[in-house]
């Protein structure tokens, strides 16, 4: 295969959300990656309410949390591919993935937006979506899922 | 240490920024939702969009675990009901206040506010420095708010000119130790001869600050609410 002279990106940070689109953009930054062995990170954040300490052992006994990062790394497996995956817990989902993000020199982001079936079918691009479009220093991909498409 | 600061104006918003720039971890509340994302947008998701007056919000904002919770709206009425729910409601160590109407500052005390801090207070302080006026000057608050460290300025009609400082009958637990006189700082031992133009200063617990003005000044101005 003959090397990409401008790769997409280097070292990208995805952003799971334990949604629909996990699975999808997992798949999409491994296939993007692999020609130019890319560096990927899985990151999982678990949002922590002001009567915790930031430090309060919570993300790392949560199964949910786990199962989302076990889950990435089953589809890289499936792929012959690397992938590191962190959990973070902070205040705020936005401000701690545009933080990691920042602080691992990323210079993708990759976010997913789902659709919602409730209420008519929307989606629901939330805080998350719009804090890292205008914060996160690198560039910013997001996926959105088929409109109309049921959530797995 | 994990800092509660209620009210999200000028001085909750430096107030926030620098505890943070310090190291310490700050939730801060302020219940006007837009200012409350301006402020996030300034310095980050440390901001609870809520009243701090109101019980749930506070136990929201983590006072269970609050080292400090200082409530520095600018209603007074506001800080004293933020500082007695926290600490009597969730125990919080220590309570500060910003006291807007210094003429609150004993009864903030009374109701077992920790510390208050009075603006007007201060700037006067700052003022009557300058001005000769007969004034009892609040210098700093020292022990958790329990001391107050003062300097009275001796001037004609004040009852301690010519006393010895040994002869003064100052309440318990307060003391004179210093003055400055003709520009020069003056230790104030017993025998030390109090004269006109002294500014004094001594040590003493906050509630007898009438009694030292009435020793060092003669008897306190009626002012207006």
């Amino acid at each position: 295969m003959p090397e990409a002279i401008n790769p997409a990106f280097r070292r990208a940070v995805i952003a799971l959300s334990g949604g629909p689109t996990d699975a999808a953009i997992v798949r999409l930054a491994l296939e993007v990656a692999r020609p130019n062995r890319a560096e990927l990170i899985a990151v999982h954040v678990v949002e922590l309410d002001w009567t915790q300490p930031l430090d309060a052992d919570v993300a790392e006994r949560s199964e949910e949390a786990q199962r989302v990062l076990d889950a990435a790394e089953g589809i890289a497996d499936q792929l012959h591919c690397k992938i590191e995956s962190v959990l973070v817990q902070a205040r705020d989902v936005g401000a701690a993935i545009v933080d990691e993000a920042a602080a691992r020199r990323a210079d993708l982001l990759i976010l997913g937006l789902s659709y919602r079936t409730r209420f008519g079918g929307d989606f629901a691009i939330g805080r998350t979506i719009p804090y890292a479009l205008k914060n996160a220093p690198c560039a910013v991909w997001v996926l959105r899922q088929p409109k109309g498409e049921e959530p797995q | 240490m994990f800092v509660i600061v209620v009210g999200g104006g000028k001085v909750g918003y430096f107030l926030a920024r620098e505890l943070i720039g310090s190291g310490h971890e700050v939730a801060l509340m302020e219940r006007d939702r837009d200012r409350a994302a301006q402020i996030t947008e300034q310095i980050g998701s440390i901001v609870i969009a809520h009243d701090g007056c109101e019980g749930k919000y506070l136990g929201e904002a983590g006072a269970n675990r609050a080292d400090i919770v200082t409530a520095v709206t600018g209603d007074d009425e506001d800080n004293l009901v933020i500082c007695q729910m926290a600490k009597h409601h969730f125990n919080v160590p220590r309570t500060i206040a910003r006291v807007n109407n210094p003429k609150n500052a004993a009864l903030f005390k009374h109701l077992g506010v920790d510390e208050i801090v009075s603006p007007t207070r201060m700037i006067l302080g700052s003022i009557e420095a300058d001005i000769p006026v007969h004034e009892l000057l609040i210098l700093a608050a020292l022990g958790g708010g329990e001391l107050e460290l003062v300097e009275a300025q001796l001037r004609e009609g004040s009852p301690a000119i010519g006393m010895l400082a040994g002869s003064l009958e100052l309440p318990d637990g307060c003391s004179v130790f210093a003055a400055i006189r003709d520009g020069r700082a003056i230790s104030v031992r017993s025998d030390t001869q109090l004269r006109e133009g002294d500014r004094v200063i001594g040590i003493g617990r906050a509630e007898c600050e009438g009694e030292l003005y009435k020793i060092l000044l003669g008897e306190e101005p009626e002012t207006a609410d």
